[in-house]
């Protein structure tokens, strides 16, 4: 926010006072964020096509634009915009209509505090962490109306599988981040960034076998918790259709697809702030190209994760609640009395 | 700017709940009154007390208004036809709320010696709100937590077996 205000008032010359300042930064940077959102849904479509064609011995979309299909995404968007926007008779119409809504501002809220650089963060808030949980919380009530709303039965299926795994799945991912706040004595992403400097062995995921562990949890539940496979129940193609996004057409369907993109980038931005040093450099103390540096680790681990849902078959509903609440919980919860102790034993608690 | 923030969160929240009381589906009541819970929180974040607001919005926004999703599209059933009557039918609530004006215009009236208008510095930030609690307010805070882990026992019990309880 600091660059983006600087920016707006030196470069471009603009005169304004604090509550200006407040406004125009976050304007842009809200726009900013925006844009980011719809890339990654451009570029992960894409990217998780190829992808895919490489896993399963196929080339993936070939024809539209020059170089392997690089324009598909652009074609998909045409096209998904020229669709009819169906709302059925029998739905719940302004829940129909809200429900894509809240959860585009669910997935679009949390990127206020993910720091992407030394200074680049929408709001450098103190809660950084807290709120992002908190904010993104709120896509499982768009979920349950979406169901609710189409008055379906495999939508609302799908809701009800939804709303369950991402409750569940919450706890372990938060939980498994607490080791680090331990560690950092803070819950902003800027802090927990920067304490992070000094060489891979000073990342949190790479510091103790505790955090290691923990980075685990975040990273399994984190799947689980953007709905992919191998977690993907609520979106079942064999068995409820589409899910919860069953009778959306149109944009309202682009609204679903474009958060669950967002989405997938923004825990892979979270880990890498969290656990993987941010923008530090494996090695040394210098910050060298912070951007890019965050970026490269973010869009390592979506390919992993792209890597594991064309890999891996899909879970069954009971198999995926035992998975959270009998190996997740208790072992994240051992992490952080685990890491407890060894903050404890070698001093190393911040003040 | 405070006072423009005020106002607006205020009139939304009041704007929710009385949307949430008259809407004649329950799904929709419980929209309104999620909606009414987020701008409660906005007002905490005025009252410089962002760890409120933000757990305003994680337990109650998020987590019990989706219990409340939950048992109210599983009672009743995917059928949108509302069986609410109109709140209208019932007038029992004029009295109940006439009864909670007049104790809010005797609680303006009662003397607020020993509040102040500005809390101490980090009163509200998580460092304040963690020494309060886990100093303070110990046992309170354990306690409370050993009544929620008897209600997860028994629903566990509950669920687990359906022969009766397993002792």
């Amino acid at each position: 926010m600091e660059i983006i205000t600087k920016l707006l008032t030196e470069t471009f010359g603009l005169q304004l006072d604090n509550t200006g300042q407040l406004v125009a930064g976050g304007l842009t940077m809200a726009l900013i964020m925006a844009l980011v959102m719809a890339t990654c849904a451009i570029v992960w479509t894409w990217a998780e096509r190829k992808v895919a064609g490489f896993i399963q011995s196929r080339y993936g979309p070939m024809r539209v634009g020059k170089y392997h299909g690089a324009l598909q995404p652009v074609a998909d968007m045409v096209k998904i915009l020229g669709k009819e926007d169906i709302i059925p008779d029998d739905a719940d119409k302004p829940l129909f209509v809200l429900a894509p809504i809240i959860i585009f501002i669910a997935s679009l809220l949390p990127w206020a505090a993910v720091p992407f650089a030394p200074g680049f963060i929408a709001s450098d808030m103190d809660l950084g962490l807290f709120y992002i949980f908190a904010v993104s919380s709120g896509a499982i009530v768009g979920i349950l109306m979406a169901g609710w709303a189409s008055n379906n039965k495999w939508a609302l299926y799908g809701a009800a599988r939804g709303a369950a795994q991402m409750v569940s799945y919450e706890i372990p991912l938060a939980l498994a981040t607490i080791p680090v706040v331990m560690r950092t004595g803070s819950l902003n992403m800027n802090d927990i960034v920067i304490g992070q400097q000094g060489g891979i062995f000073h990342w949190n995921a790479f510091h103790d076998p505790f955090l290691f562990v923990a980075f685990m949890i975040y990273f399994i539940s984190s799947i689980a918790e953007v709905n992919r496979g191998p977690f993907d129940m609520p979106e079942t193609e064999s068995e409820l259709v589409a899910g919860y996004h069953t009778e959306y057409t149109g944009m309202r369907f682009a609204l679903f697809f474009l958060s669950e993109y967002a989405n997938l980038f923004l825990v892979s931005c979270i880990a890498t702030a969290v656990f993987l040093g941010g923008w530090n450099l494996p090695v040394g103390n210098a910050v060298v190209l912070p951007g890019l540096v965050f970026l490269a680790k973010a869009v390592l681990l979506v390919l992993i994760q792209i890597w594991i849902r064309w890999t891996l078959p899909r879970l069954r509903v009971d198999q995926l609640m035992h998975v959270c609440w009998k190996v997740l919980i208790p072992l994240s919860l051992l992490c952080l009395l685990g890491s407890g102790i060894l903050l404890m034993v070698s001093g190393e608690i911040a003040a | 700017m405070e006072a423009v923030l005020f106002y607006l969160f205020g009139a939304l929240l009041l704007g929710g709940a009385i949307a949430a009381m008259t809407s004649r589906s329950a799904v929709a009541a419980v929209v309104w009154l999620i909606f009414a819970f987020v701008n409660a929180a906005g007002i905490y974040a005025l009252l410089a007390a962002p760890v409120l607001a933000i757990l305003q919005i994680l337990i109650y926004a998020g987590a019990i208004m989706v219990l409340f999703l939950f048992v109210v599209m599983m009672l009743q059933g995917p059928t949108l036809k509302s069986e609410l009557k109109s709140i209208g039918d019932r007038k029992w609530w004029l009295p109940v709320g006439a009864v909670l004006v007049a104790l809010l215009n005797w609680m303006h009236g009662v003397s607020l010696e020993g509040f102040t208008n500005d809390a101490p510095a980090g009163f509200g930030e998580i460092k304040g709100v963690a020494e309060l609690l886990l100093n303070k307010y110990m046992i309170t805070f354990e306690m409370i937590s050993l009544v929620l882990l008897v209600a997860i026992i028994g629903a566990v019990a509950l669920a687990s077996n359906k022969k009766g309880m397993p002792w």
